[in-house]
């Protein structure tokens, strides 16, 4: 019963800390993570990433433009897989650095340190969050160039 | 005479070029069709050409100045950075990536989506034959 508290203590820490499901599907990261960094699902809401897959032919100003198999295939892993809740609530943009809740986590990050060529802009989520891959934003994991560790 | 000649050179330049992989060989020869039947006095792919188009400045899709080397870098043996992203990309020369130039749908996505990017529009079969007979040379 102590252990049953502990893991679901441990649990909802890390689902406070800032995680999501890592990215699982093979087909995504090769098609999506080729060009950015490997957004995990959970990150938008399924309207949004409707709103994405049926635009890639302009997706942000560029031709990331799929066959009809594989869009079909990742778009299905997306909506699947897709968040819910306090990072996707009033996102109704098709980009991640809309949603309300990563403006607010990213309230104190001054633009000199975004606009460094180490970072480039708020999408590279690897420049500053060392785990971001593993789905983990955790604030004890973010190390921002020329600036050091966060927490 | 002038033909055996054009025969020889050509045999030396095949001699000397990297070979594509039978798929790649059939998607080549569709792209020659293609161009012959565009202009019947092509007389086939050229890596100059290729080169050429490779360096070209042209208004992209985002309305801004660029090339391939934009994002390539200007040696195919060296990777490059994705423009917008800052993500590497692995070199495009096969001599260094193995890999290049192997897998018709790959080339075909790249090819799609990277001329609407730098040229706003698609390639043309000339175009498209030139710039890969350039970067299987590299």
């Amino acid at each position: 019963m102590k252990k049953l508290l502990l893991m679901t203590a441990l649990g909802l820490s890390v689902a406070f800390a800032g995680s999501v499901a890592p990215v699982n599907n093979a087909l995504y990261q090769k098609e999506c993570a080729s060009c950015h960094f490997g957004y995990q699902p959970a990150l938008l809401n399924k309207a949004s990433w409707e709103k994405v897959m049926t635009n890639l032919s302009d997706h942000f100003g560029t031709d990331a433009s799929l066959g009809k198999v594989e869009s079909e295939q990742i778009l299905n892993y997306l909506v699947t897989n897709a968040g819910s809740g306090k990072i996707t609530a009033n996102n109704t943009t098709t980009q991640i650095t809309k949603s309300p809740y990563f403006i607010k986590e990213h309230r104190k990050i001054t633009p000199n340190l975004i606009e460094q060529k180490e970072v480039g802009s708020l999408a590279n989520c690897m420049a500053c969050h060392t785990t971001a891959d593993k789905g983990s934003y955790s604030e004890r994991a973010i190390v921002i160039p020329n600036y050091g560790r966060w927490e | 005479m002038k033909k055996t000649l054009c025969f020889i050179l050509l045999a030396l330049t095949l001699s000397h070029a990297k070979e594509f992989n039978a798929p790649m060989k059939a998607y080549m020869e569709g792209l020659n069709a293609e161009a012959k039947a565009t202009n019947p006095n092509f007389t086939g792919f050229d890596a100059k050409r290729g080169e050429a188009l490779f360096f070209s400045k042209h208004t992209g899709k985002k309305g801004t100045e660029m090339s391939c080397v934009t994002c390539h870098s200007n040696d195919l043996k060296k990777g490059g950075q994705n423009i917008n992203t800052n993500k590497p990309i692995t070199a495009l020369a096969p001599s260094v990536n193995a890999t290049r130039l192997t897998d018709v749908a790959e080339v075909e996505k790249w090819l799609r989506r990277n001329f609407n990017d730098v040229f706003a529009r698609e390639g043309t079969a000339l175009e498209k034959g030139d710039v890969l007979t350039y970067i299987i040379n590299q």
